[in-house]
């Protein structure tokens, strides 16, 4: 029975080894496609302007460094585990003592990952322990709506007492509300202060810090520092509605200087259309009603339920980062808000006749 | 009686309290995490963003000292039960006798009370990085 049943083992082993002859090519073929296309993948990843490892930030340049390493840690591991597992597998059984072997469980499986964790935590408690205490004269107060983001310049910190002169002609530009993009100086830290109007939404711009949540009658906060110009995209990141994957918005970072240019001809009141075909747009938009909802600086100050429009064209994006700031897009979404985005609480304006939308969009476009 | 045959008979007639014995670590782990919790958001609550955590840092500190001492306890006695036998010593306990019952629940207990004590030291850490509310 006994020599039998080593016959059978044998005669198996032999069999599998076959086996593994024939798929040895094929797999390793199979494996290197895969790191390949993992490969790429994270390269095409690294390069986007949504992507966490762009390091666009101070703080997601941070995170990032962080995420490699643990990437790197986590890989070793890896490779350690599965080659303790292979020559388990593959080694004829050695003789190892008892004791040798429940060292090796104390040591792998409880001081190593103790050490290791402990080490990580120290380390991640240490980045939040710095963002949090980093201190910022720009603060950018984001709410949460549904679903777009409303978005308030202050300088709180300027000061008003010292010099009252120049202290009121800087707050005249302490508070200019915009919405649906974000604006930030490069190299300057900001206090992004976070609300949310009626459902919890979360604040992400992945290239330059986040996430954090907003939450209705909570104030969350976040120091970040943009550090590489360019355009990045931001995106809700907790589901919050029908058009949650529709509220994004895009980020502006750009040099000190072009920034302050930029905020002081936000604080500014819209101008005046000059054209009569732009007086017209303008006269339609407050007859029709737009002005109920949306507040146009100079022009119509009376509601506040919708998105500030005082410098819309100003903007690269139209309905919260969702379509290109064109005419025929803001046509499309007076018309139809719901077919661009399901959910939209803007009523829409079908009924007007076409010259009246083309002659509102057209004023709206005159909005720079 | 003396106290070495008290516990012999113990052992022997399966009375005893191990089980209290594997909850007190994790529970000692739990109230260390509620009074670490509690210190930090009461502080942080009543006081403005800005302020310090040095009252919550010796709160933790404390809790953390206290939390170690008390599962240093509980090492030390299940250790004992442990490591006596009067079959063998491996840890296979595999025969159906008070006594390797008691080793069994003792060899699970002591190592709740690793998991435990790194447990509290974990949570002892922030206190060490950040010292304000922000």
């Amino acid at each position: 029975m006994g020599r039998r049943g080593r016959f059978d083992q044998r005669g198996e082993i032999a069999i599998i080894s076959t086996r593994q002859a024939h798929f040895a090519p094929r797999l390793s073929r199979f494996l290197a496609l895969c790191c390949l296309a993992l490969g790429c993948l994270a390269l095409a990843a690294c390069d986007a302007p949504q992507s966490a490892l762009a390091g666009a930030g101070r703080e997601s340049a941070e995170v990032a460094s962080f995420f490699w390493v643990m990437l790197a840690a986590a890989a070793l591991v890896w490779l350690a585990v599965m080659g303790v597992a292979v020559l388990g597998v593959f080694r004829p059984p050695a003789r190892v003592t008892e004791r040798a072997a429940r060292w090796l469980i104390v040591g792998g499986g409880v001081v190593f990952p103790t050490i290791v964790l402990a080490g990580l935590l120290y380390w991640g408690l240490g980045l939040l322990a710095e963002r949090n205490t980093a201190e910022a004269d720009l603060r950018i107060t984001v709410q949460g709506e549904r679903w777009w983001w409303r978005v308030t310049y202050e300088r709180p910190r300027v000061p008003a007492d010292d010099d009252p002169q120049r202290g009121r002609a800087s707050s005249a530009i302490a508070r200019v509300v915009s919405a649906n993009e974000i604006r930030l100086p490069a190299g300057e830290p900001v206090e992004f202060v976070l609300h949310a109007q009626n459902v919890i939404h979360s604040f992400w711009i992945p290239s330059v810090a986040g996430k954090m949540d907003m939450i209705p009658g909570r104030e969350t906060r976040l120091v970040a520092t943009a550090t590489r110009p360019g355009v990045y995209g931001g995106v809700c990141a907790e589901f919050c509605g029908t058009a949650h994957a529709l509220m994004r918005f895009a980020v502006v970072v750009e040099p000190k200087e072009a920034f302050e240019t930029w905020l002081r001809a936000q604080a500014a009141p819209a101008r005046k259309p000059l054209a009569s075909a732009g007086a017209r747009g303008a006269d339609l938009f407050v007859s029709s009603g737009c002005g109920a909802c949306h507040r146009v600086r100079g022009l119509i100050e009376a509601g506040e339920v919708g998105p500030d429009l005082t410098h819309l064209a100003s903007r690269r994006t139209l309905a919260a980062g969702i379509a290109p700031m064109t005419g025929e897009a803001l046509v499309r979404w007076i018309r139809s808000p719901q077919s661009m985005k399901p959910g939209a609480l803007m009523p829409a304006y079908a009924m007007l006749p076409p010259d009246e939308i083309d002659a509102i969009a057209g004023f709206l476009l005159g909005l720079e | 009686m003396s106290t070495g045959a008290k516990e012999e008979l113990r052992r022997t007639s399966g009375s005893g309290t191990d089980l209290w014995n594997v909850v007190q670590p994790p529970t000692i782990w739990a109230v260390h995490f509620l009074i670490s919790y509690l210190a930090a958001a009461i502080l942080c609550a009543r006081a403005d963003r800005t302020a310090p955590l040095d009252p919550v840092f010796w709160t933790v500190m404390t809790a953390t000292a206290v939390a170690l001492m008390l599962i240093a306890l509980v090492v030390l006695r299940l250790w004992r039960v442990e490591k006596f036998s009067t079959v063998d010593e491996d840890l296979e306990f595999e025969r159906n006798t008070p006594e390797e019952r008691h080793r069994f629940l003792a060899h699970v207990s002591l190592m709740l009370s690793v998991l435990s004590a790194v447990g509290v030291l974990y949570v002892a850490m922030p206190v060490l990085l950040i010292d304000t509310c922000r």
